[in-house]
């Protein structure tokens, strides 16, 4: 069993999740004071004005009126939280986590809206607060974007973070995937000594952050036998992080991770705390893994789809491995964990199936696509593109997406969003006959359409970007199809 | 365009380094030219150059030198000494090449970043790049004349290398939208004889399919020695793709970027 953390690290104590005892409940001065009232009234104008859940907005008015309210209400009052950073699984992790903590009895604070940019993380600590600026008591479960984490961090009172993957995602959001290792560098630089840094042994870009950091360090990835997966064009960060040399797999499990060594300069993918050994994903319902901890083997059936799941549920559990809490119920909580809103959701649609499954970047994509594939390829497809603020502005990355295995049996694809433009020239390379192809940019019309080539029993695949997986969403949910997507 | 033997239109394509300059969905550009050409019944051959490698550049009709990161750029020039002397006889000898970005600035004499040693490129075409204080990321337009045809072109640029052209070379195109070569001077990329090097990503040669053709026509022209006409194909799902670009090119010169955060107003 490649147990690896060493007997003194596993000596030291449990992670406190208390408040710290020198904090005290916020002063309440009339600007803190006036920037939750005008947060939470921007919450509720926002509902009420079927505008969402209000998951950036709150935040994006209470820091106009004072722009320390997060840090006033998070780190000033020593609220301990857990952040989740990284390009992808940021969302479904955080719910692992919180799932497991609740199961161990621990109290959480947390929504999986995933607004995780400042005014997003910002919105979600003024929803659980009172109008004097009060948290409840318990640990914070937030998800923050890899970008805006230098900005985040330091607002929070951090005990665990843990960073996913770093894939090539929205670079005219980020500049350089670099720049962005960068900044994560010098947020867990920052971490308090008495922090968990917890990091994906299997990307290189991760494996090494903050070795040099006086404190705990936990790492996760996969410990299969054989390949699961070949490293595509979408793959960015095959390169030695240490001497730039190209890597050499031993295997590869997802894109650019598996377990991997450099040729070069002899640097080797780090010892894993937390293995996943075996995983099989059984259907869009059900991934089963087995995992191996440094309290033993934790065998798991996680009612979602897809081997990323099992990175979510080893990050999640080294999550605990780094807070020393121990997780004797952790197979009962995560089996209620479904999927996070969109993330390959099972709609039932008046005698229809839609499977919702929101991508944003080549990685998730192609993830969604063999996910899909589980069922056969998809037949009726609906794919939605559009440039926001959260979605990024260039959608380059599409080309690097392998549209071109779906491609052949797709019998009718929508296009639509803000940039069906681009979308539907890529299915069209990727060779998708224009003539099976409608272009709807309005959502709510695509919806219709796609739905109107689906027999009764059969089954329409979404994919989407964030953005235009909100509106699909809110439409199917007037509907009477789902539930609100920030309850989800 | 008169009878051509079988196998005679066809088409050799180098695609240099394709792991390491991966980035921006360039290798749409590869993707677009493959299709157009076997939509027409043109085949084509595509060989990947990766580090370490080489190829008999002249032998070859087309050459896909794409963009990269910082960290990517570094080996490939680290790589290029291996490849200088062949892509210079290429270009001599009329090959057609499409080079954006990091390739551009390659082809160049050399690339001065803001920090670190110069970067020397391979000097086929008559310009140099330093590194600049501000990132130009947004949609672009640039105005381009080729074969007697002037259209524009659209993508999106993402560079912080600022580039001067030397009096061998003459610009890709006239900025319509965009930073262009430098932020100053309205020149975008650069062109000597079939040599054509852009900053545009986007890709590029996919939502112009008038410059695809170019391309093709160009490198076909020079294969079989005489005029081709290139076959006319449906390009609507194209040219809205083109449309929507220009006008965003048009309308949205300003950036967005998580970095910068809350600098965007009410909507």
């Amino acid at each position: 069993m490649p147990v690896t953390t060493s007997a003194k690290e596993r000596s030291l104590p449990a992670i406190s999740l208390r408040r710290r005892p020198q904090a005290s409940a916020p002063r309440l001065s009339l600007r803190l004071f006036a920037a939750l009232v005008a947060g939470k009234g921007a919450a509720t104008a926002s509902r009420l004005l079927g505008r969402g859940g209000g998951t950036s907005l709150p935040g994006m008015v209470a820091r106009r009126v004072e722009p320390r309210v997060l840090e006033t209400l998070v780190r000033g009052q020593g609220v301990p939280t857990i952040a989740i950073t990284g390009s992808n699984g940021k969302t479904t992790t955080a719910r692992l986590t919180a799932a497991l903590l609740r199961g161990e009895g621990v109290a959480v604070s947390h929504n999986s809206a995933g607004a995780n940019l400042v005014q997003g993380v910002t919105s979600l600590a003024i929803g659980f607060a009172d109008l004097r600026g009060r948290l409840p008591e318990g640990t914070l479960v937030v998800e923050v974007d890899e970008a805006a984490l230098r900005v985040v961090a330091p607002e929070l009172d951090l005990r665990a973070l843990l960073v996913t993957d770093l894939f090539r995602d929205q670079l005219d959001r980020y500049g350089e995937i670099y720049a962005v290792a960068g900044a994560i560098e010098k947020a867990a630089a920052g971490l308090p000594p008495d922090a968990s840094l917890v990091v994906n042994g299997d990307d290189p870009m991760v494996a090494g952050l903050g070795l040099d950091r006086e404190g705990r360090r936990v790492t996760f990835g996969f410990d299969l036998p054989g390949s699961t997966d070949r490293i595509s064009r979408a793959a960015d960060t095959i390169r030695c992080p240490r001497c730039r040399a190209d890597l050499a797999y031993r295997h590869v499990y997802l894109s650019h991770m598996g377990e991997w060594r450099c040729p070069s300069c002899g640097l080797v993918r780090p010892p894993l705390d937390v293995a996943v050994t075996s995983v099989e994903v059984v259907d869009l319902r059900e991934t089963r893994c087995t995992l191996q901890t440094p309290d033993g083997p934790l065998d798991l059936r996680i009612p979602q789809a897809g081997i990323h799941i099992a990175y979510d549920a080893a990050g999640a559990v080294a999550i605990a491995v780094g807070l020393g809490l121990p997780i004797p119920h952790a197979a009962a909580s995560l089996a209620t964990v479904g999927p996070a809103f969109g993330r390959l959701e099972t709609i039932a649609a008046d005698g229809r199936r839609i499977v919702l499954g929101f991508a944003k970047n080549p990685t998730s994509f192609n993830t969604t696509l063999r996910a899909l594939a589980t069922e056969g390829e998809p037949r009726q497809l609906l794919v939605a593109a559009s440039n926001t603020l959260v979605d990024g502005e260039d959608f380059a990355w599409l080309w690097d997406v392998d549209f071109e295995g779906a491609a052949g049996r797709v019998e009718r694809v929508t296009v639509s969003g803000l940039r069906a433009d681009e979308l539907a020239n890529r299915l069209k390379y990727a060779g998708v006959d224009p003539a099976r192809m409608a272009i709807v940019t309005d959502r709510r019309a695509a919806l219709d359409r796609a739905l109107l080539d689906v027999k009764q029993g059969g089954t329409l695949v979404i994919l989407a970007g964030y953005t235009p997986t909100i509106e699909l969403r809110e439409e199917m949910r007037k509907r009477g199809w789902v539930g609100r997507f920030w309850e989800a | 365009m008169t009878v051509t033997a079988p196998g005679e239109l066809r088409l050799r394509i180098a695609h240099l380094y394709p792991s390491l300059l991966n980035v921006a969905g360039d290798g749409g550009n590869l993707t677009a030219i493959v299709q157009r050409c076997r939509w027409r019944g043109i085949e084509t051959e595509v060989v990947p150059v990766e580090a370490g490698e080489t190829a008999d550049y002249p032998g070859f009709d087309l050459l896909l030198f794409h963009g990269g990161q910082d960290v990517e750029m570094a080996v490939v020039a680290a790589d290029l000494p291996r490849q200088a002397e062949g892509l210079r006889a290429a270009a001599d000898a009329g090959v057609v090449f499409l080079a954006v970005c990091a390739g551009l600035q390659l082809l160049g004499h050399r690339y001065i970043p803001s920090a670190g040693p110069t970067l020397e490129g391979v000097g086929v075409l008559d310009l140099e790049t330093r590194g600049g204080p501000q990132r130009f990321m947004q949609h672009a337009a640039c105005e381009v004349t080729l074969g007697g045809e002037t259209e524009i072109v659209v993508g999106f640029e993402n560079h912080s290398g600022q580039t001067e052209l030397g009096p061998g070379v003459r610009p890709f195109g006239r900025v319509v939208a965009g930073a262009g070569n430098n932020g100053r001077d309205g020149t975008e990329g650069a062109v000597r004889e079939n040599v054509y090097a852009t900053y545009l990503h986007g890709p590029v040669l996919p939502k112009n399919p008038w410059l695809t053709d170019k391309l093709i026509e160009i490198a076909l022209e020079r294969r079989l020695g005489r005029r081709v006409a290139l076959a006319p194909l449906d390009d609507a799902v194209e040219r809205n793709a083109h449309d929507v670009g220009l006008a965003k090119a048009l309308r949205n010169r300003g950036r967005r970027t998580a970095l910068e955060p809350a600098r965007f107003g009410w909507r």
